[in-house]
C-alpha cells in the first residue's frame, strides 16, 4: 500500500499511520516532525550524497598508479611527477591538488574504487551517464533513475519533502521517477518571495490552492513536494547558516552545493539522499599535469569534500559521499596533451561508515594486453556493485531487484566499500 | 461506430479539414490558441482572435514564408543591441583585451582573481555576452516571423555550442547570426554543412586541432601560454569529438547503426578542417598537411583517398540524406510540435516529406502541421513549455516590449536554461521531465509575478491590451482566461484568482495579482 508522506506531512500528526506500517516507522515519522524546528542529534539515520563527475573525469590522474612505469610511458606531458603524488599505498597515489583528503584517508573515512565504470562499451558521454543514472547500462528505454527507485522501494523514509534533493536546477536522471524528490538551485532563495512575510504566506497559499484545484500529472506531483518543502524551510531558516569547525567551502557551485547538503543533514529535515553535479572533467585538450585544468577541478572537489567532512564534524558518522562518472579516459594522452573517452574511471567514497584507507577493486594494470579494446583501463567492478554496496550496507536497503533490475546484487561481488 | 460519425461531422467545423480520423472538434479560436502555442511563443493579447478570424491554416502558410512577413518593428529593436555591430574578428580584439587588463591585474598583485573585474573593457564584455542572451529572447517575444524564431532556437540547441568554452566566446554570436539563422528553415544539408565549417563548431568540439597521426605542418605552431611568452607547440594528433556527436547526434541518431570503428573513421575524413587563426576570430580553413591521406570506409561506403576537403562534403551529404539521419530529425521535430513522445504516424509523415524533397525543413513542417497527430485534442495542452517558452510567452502574454536590459535572459537563466550555456553537445532537453520539478515551479511562480506586477526593468507588462482596469473581478477574470490562457483555465483557478483579488481595493493591484496568477497557474505552463 502506497502512503503519501503528502498526507502526513499536512496532517501534522501519526493518527493516519495506524495502517501496516512497522513500529520503527512510526517513532521516526513522528519524530522526524518533531525535530522540525530544534535540530538534535537524537537520533541518527544513514544519508547518502552522491556527486556526478559530468564529462569522465581521468580516474588516472585522480587516484594515480604512480608504482607503473608504464603510466609515465603513456603520458609524457600530463602524468603526474613521482615526486608530486601524495602516496597511498606505494602504488596509487592522489593526485597532489587532492592533497587536503589525505588526512580522511589515514582515518580510514576514505576509500578509492578503481578500474570502475559500466559493462556496456559506449564511449559516448550522453549513454554512458543515461546508463550510470538509470542503472540499466545498455538499455536506453528505462524511464527512471535508480536513486529514484531506491527511494520508491525503501518507503520506510518517506515521510519529508527534503528526502530526496539534487542541489541544482534541475532535477538530474538518476532522481527521475515516480517517488517525490527535490531539485534547489538555492536553497535561501526557495520559496515564493514577497517583500513581506504576510504577503508572501498569502502568494504561497494562493498557489498552492491553483496547483492542487487544476495542476495535472508531473506539475500536479512536483507543486505538492514544492509547498511542503516551503513550508518545512520556513522552520529551520537556512539564511542563518554558518559553516562549523572553521570548514571553508570552496567558491562555486560545487562549494555551495555541499555547504546546503550540510545545511540540510544538520537542520534534520529528513534529508536521506542529495545529489549534485560537478562538471568540467572532459579534458580532451591540455588537461594538464600536477597544474592545469583537471588540477583546478580537482582542487574544488578536494576543498568540498574536506569542508563538507569539516562542517559535519561527528555527524559525519552517518553519512557516506559517493562519487561517479560516466567513464574514464585514455590511457596515453592524445596529440592534443589531452585525453579521449576511455572505459573504465576511478570512484571515491567518503564518510564514517567507510571502509577506508584502501584502494579497492581488482586492478587490471595497465599493460596494453589487459586494457580493454587496447586502449582503455578495464573494467574489473561494475559500478553497480558499488552502488548496491553502498545501498545494502550503508542505506539499509534489502530488495535490491527493482533497483537495478536486470542485474543480481551479490554481495561477494561488494567492491568491500562500508565497513560491516 | 456512432462515435466515429460524430467526430466526422465535427471535423466539418473545423478550419479547413486536414484532418481525419484523430479528428478533434476544435472551434477556430481553439485551432488559433493551439497554433500560436506551438508554431510561436504563446498569443500576445488580441492575437488568437486574428488568427481564428483570418484562418488558422493560412496562418500556418504565411509563417512557413518567414521572409514574406514584414518584420520592421523586430528590426528597429534589433539596431538597439550594439553587439550585432561587430564582427566575430572584433569580438575577439575585445576578448583579448579582456585577458590583457585581466593579467595585468594580476601582475600589479591584485589576487583577488574572485572579485569581478569592473574594468571598463571587462564590463562591455559582459554586457555584450548579457545582449546575446536578451537578444534570443527579444526576437522571440517580439518578431512576427514566430516560427522562424521557434526553429532557430530549434536548431540552437540541435547544433547546441557552448558559449562559455574559450574562443567560443566570441564565435558563438557569429554562429548564431551566421550559420543558425540563414538556413532554419531551408534544407538541412546546407545547415549541416554549414555547422560543420562553422569555427564555433570546430572549436567547441576540438575538430579545429584534429590532425592526422604523424602529420606536421609546414610551418611551426607557436601557442601563448600564461605569462605572454609565445611557445611553440607539439604537433597534434587525431580527435574523435566532433565525429562521435556528429553521427550521435547531428545526424544518425544513437541508435543510427554506427560504430566505433565509424566514429574512427569520420574523424580521420574531417582531420584538417581548421579555423585560421581563431584566437583572432579567423574563418575556416582546410589544412591540407593535416588530412589523413589513406583510404576511410563509413557505413560501408568507401572514401577515396586523395580528395582532401571533398571527402568531408562527400560524407557529410550522405549522413544528411542517410534514413537514420532522416527519422532521428523529423522524431525531434514532431517532438518539438506536437508531443514530448512523438506518435509514429507524424514521424512517417514528416519523413515523407523529407524523402520527396530532399530535406526542405519547411515542407518537413508543413506535413507535421497538416497532420492529424498535430491536431488531436489529446496533444493539445499536452506538453509543458520549457524556461525559454515560459518566459517569452508570458512576455507576450503581457504585452511587455523588452529591450537590450538583459533581465528576461537572466529568468530563462534563473529557471534552468542560460542561453547558449548548455555545456554538452545534446542541447537543452525538450521533454517535460527536465523542466518540471519543484524548485523550478516556485522559480516560474515568482516569476509571473514579478513580470505583472511590471518589476522587471527593460520588460514591463502593459496590462491595458488584457484587461482593463476595472473594480469587477468576474469581468477581469474573464478577459484573462480569453487573452492569456485561450478560454482554458479551469474552474477551480477562477475562483482561486476571484478570491485572491476580492479584497484588494486598489484595481491595478488587482488585476497584477490576477495576471501573475494565472502566468504562475498550471494552466499557463502548458502549451
Amino acid at each position: 500500500m502506497t502512503i503519501s508522506r503528502r498526507v502526513f506531512v499536512k496532517s501534522g500528526g501519526i493518527a493516519l499511520f495506524s495502517v501496516g506500517l512497522d513500529p520503527l516507522f512510526l517513532a521516526r515519522a513522528a519524530l522526524g516532525l518533531d525535530r522540525l524546528s530544534p535540530p538534535s542529534t537524537a537520533l541518527s539515520r544513514p544519508i547518502l550524497v552522491c556527486l556526478f563527475q559530468r564529462g569522465a573525469v581521468d580516474g588516472l590522474n585522480m587516484i594515480v598508479p604512480h608504482g607503473d612505469p608504464l603510466y609515465y610511458r603513456e603520458r609524457p606531458r600530463i602524468a603526474v611527477p613521482g615526486t608530486d603524488v601524495v602516496d597511498l599505498d606505494g602504488y596509487f597515489g592522489l593526485h597532489p591538488r587532492l592533497a587536503a583528503l589525505k588526512p580522511l584517508w589515514d582515518s580510514k573515512r576514505l576509500a578509492a574504487i578503481h578500474a570502475i565504470g559500466s559493462p556496456d562499451a559506449t564511449r559516448s558521454h550522453f549513454d554512458a551517464q543515461d546508463y550510470m543514472e538509470s542503472g540499466t547500462p545498455g538499455v536506453k528505454a528505462t524511464p527512471d533513475g535508480w536513486l529514484n527507485r531506491y527511494c520508491r522501494h525503501d518507503r520506510e523514509h518517506q515521510d519529508t519533502p527534503f528526502r530526496a534533493v539534487a542541489f541544482g536546477p534541475e532535477l538530474p536522471r538518476i532522481l527521475a521517477g515516480s517517488a517525490p524528490s527535490l531539485a534547489i538551485a538555492d536553497l535561501q532563495a526557495f520559496g515564493l518571495r514577497a517583500p513581506q512575510p504576510a504577503a508572501r504566506d498569502r502568494l504561497t497559499r494562493a498557489f498552492e490552492e491553483l496547483y492542487a484545484g487544476s495542476a495535472t500529472g508531473l506539475l500536479s506531483t512536483s507543486s505538492q513536494e514544492a509547498f511542503q518543502a516551503v513550508q518545512m524551510l520556513q522552520r529551520v531558516d537556512p539564511t542563518q547558516y554558518q559553516p562549523a569547525n572553521g570548514a571553508d567551502y570552496p567558491r562555486g557551485k560545487l562549494g555551495k552545493a555541499m555547504l546546503e547538503i550540510a545545511q540540510l543533514i544538520k537542520a534534520d529535515v529528513g534529508l536521506q539522499v542529495a545529489f549534485a553535479d560537478v562538471t568540467g572533467w572532459d579534458t580532451h585538450v591540455n588537461q594538464g599535469a600536477s597544474e592545469g585544468q583537471l588540477a583546478a577541478r580537482l582542487s574544488e572537489l578536494g576543498q568540498a569534500l574536506t569542508a563538507f567532512a569539516q562542517d559535519l564534524g561527528d555527524k559525519l558518522d552517518d553519512v557516506v559521499v559517493l562519487t561517479m562518472s560516466e567513464f574514464g579516459r585514455t590511457v596515453r594522452e592524445n596529440g592534443n596533451s589531452g585525453t579521449d573517452h576511455g572505459h573504465a574511471t576511478a570512484m571515491l567514497v567518503l564518510g564514517g561508515p567507510v571502509n577506508g584507507g584502501r584502494v579497492l577493486g581488482k586492478w587490471p594494470g595497465l599493460d596494453p594486453a589487459n586494457r580493454f579494446e587496447g586502449r582503455d583501463v578495464a573494467v574489473t567492478t561494475d559500478f553497480r556493485d558499488l552502488f548496491a554496496e553502498v545501498l545494502a550496507r550503508h542505506l539499509g536497503a534489502r530488495d535490491l531487484s527493482t533497483v537495478f533490475p536486470g542485474f543480481t546484487a551479490d554481495p561477494t561481488r561488494f567492491p568491500g566499500a562500508i565497513s560491516g | 461506430m456512432k462515435t466515429r460519425v460524430l467526430l466526422a461531422i465535427a471535423t466539418v467545423a473545423a478550419p479547413a479539414g486536414v484532418w481525419a480520423q484523430h479528428a478533434a472538434p476544435l472551434l477556430p479560436r481553439d485551432s488559433a490558441s493551439h497554433a500560436l502555442n506551438r508554431l510561436a511563443y504563446g498569443p500576445r493579447p488580441g492575437e488568437i482572435e486574428r488568427v481564428a478570424r483570418a484562418g488558422v491554416l493560412r496562418w500556418i502558410d504565411a509563417q512557413l514564408a518567414p521572409d514574406q512577413i514584414d518584420d520592421e518593428a523586430l528590426a528597429g529593436r534589433e539596431r538597439e543591441f550594439d553587439v550585432l555591430k561587430y564582427d566575430r574578428g572584433d569580438l575577439a580584439r575585445l576578448y583579448a583585451e579582456v585577458q590583457r587588463a585581466r593579467q595585468e591585474r594580476k601582475r600589479m598583485g591584485d589576487t583577488a582573481a574572485d572579485k569581478p573585474d569592473d574594468s571598463p573593457v571587462a564590463v562591455k564584455g559582459r554586457r555584450f555576452a548579457a545582449q546575446v542572451q536578451q537578444l534570443a529572447v527579444v526576437r522571440a517575444a517580439l518578431s512576427q516571423r514566430q516560427l522562424y524564431e521557434v526553429m532557430v532556437d530549434f536548431w540552437t540547441n540541435h547544433f547546441n555550442v557552448y558559449f562559455a568554452k574559450g574562443a567560443d566566446r566570441f564565435l558563438t554570436p557569429d554562429y548564431i547570426e551566421h550559420t543558425i539563422r540563414p538556413r532554419a528553415m531551408g534544407r538541412f544539408e546546407d545547415l549541416l554543412i554549414a555547422t560543420a565549417k562553422s569555427p564555433a563548431m570546430l572549436f567547441y568540439l576540438d575538430n579545429w586541432e584534429s590532425v592526422a597521426p604523424g602529420a606536421s605542418p609546414p610551418f611551426p605552431l607557436f601557442a601563448r601560454r600564461r605569462g605572454g611568452q609565445a611557445v611553440r607547440t607539439a604537433p597534434k594528433g587525431i580527435n574523435e569529438n566532433y565525429a562521435r556527436e556528429l553521427l550521435e547526434l547531428h545526424t544518425l541518431g544513437v541508435d543510427g547503426g554506427y560504430g566505433q570503428h565509424d566514429v574512427i573513421e569520420v574523424a580521420r575524413i574531417f582531420t584538417g578542417w581548421s579555423i585560421r587563426r581563431p584566437q583572432q576570430g579567423g574563418d575556416f580553413e582546410f589544412h591540407d598537411w593535416a588530412h589523413d591521406t589513406g583510404d576511410k570506409q563509413v557505413l560501408g561506403t568507401e572514401f577515396e583517398r586523395g580528395h582532401g576537403m571533398d571527402e568531408g562534403i562527400r560524407l557529410l551529404k550522405l549522413l544528411a540524406n542517410h534514413a537514420a539521419t532522416i527519422h532521428h530529425v523529423s522524431r525531434k521535430l514532431c517532438q518539438r510540435f506536437v508531443s514530448d513522445d512523438p506518435p509514429d504516424g507524424c514521424v512517417d509523415d514528416a519523413v515523407a516529406a523529407w524523402q520527396r524533397t530532399r530535406g526542405d525543413i519547411r515542407e518537413v513542417l508543413r506535413a507535421i502541421f497538416h497532420g492529424p497527430d498535430f491536431w488531436s485534442t489529446v496533444n493539445v495542452r499536452a506538453k509543458v513549455k520549457t524556461p525559454l517558452e515560459f518566459v517569452v510567452s508570458a512576455a507576450r502574454a503581457t504585452a511587455a516590449d523588452p529591450d537590450t536590459t538583459p533581465r528576461l535572459a537572466q529568468m530563462v537563466a534563473r529557471l534552468g536554461e542560460p542561453l547558449y550555456l548548455h555545456v554538452a553537445p545534446d542541447g537543452y532537453p525538450e521533454k517535460e521531465d527536465a523542466w518540471v520539478n519543484s524548485g523550478a515551479l516556485l522559480d516560474r511562480m515568482n516569476a509571473a509575478v514579478v513580470l505583472a506586477a511590471g518589476r522587471l526593468p527593460g520588460a514591463v507588462a502593459t496590462l491595458d491590451s488584457i484587461a482593463p482596469v476595472t473594480a469587477d473581478p468576474q469581468q477581469l477574470i474573464a478577459d484573462i482566461d480569453d487573452e492569456i490562457l485561450g478560454g482554458t483555465m479551469s474552474e477551480n483557478t477562477k475562483r482561486v484568482i476571484g478570491g485572491q483579488v476580492s479584497d484588494i481595493k486598489d484595481p491595478v493591484q488587482a488585476r497584477a495579482l490576477a495576471v501573475g496568477l494565472a502566468i504562475g497557474g498550471p494552466e499557463f505552463q502548458r502549451q
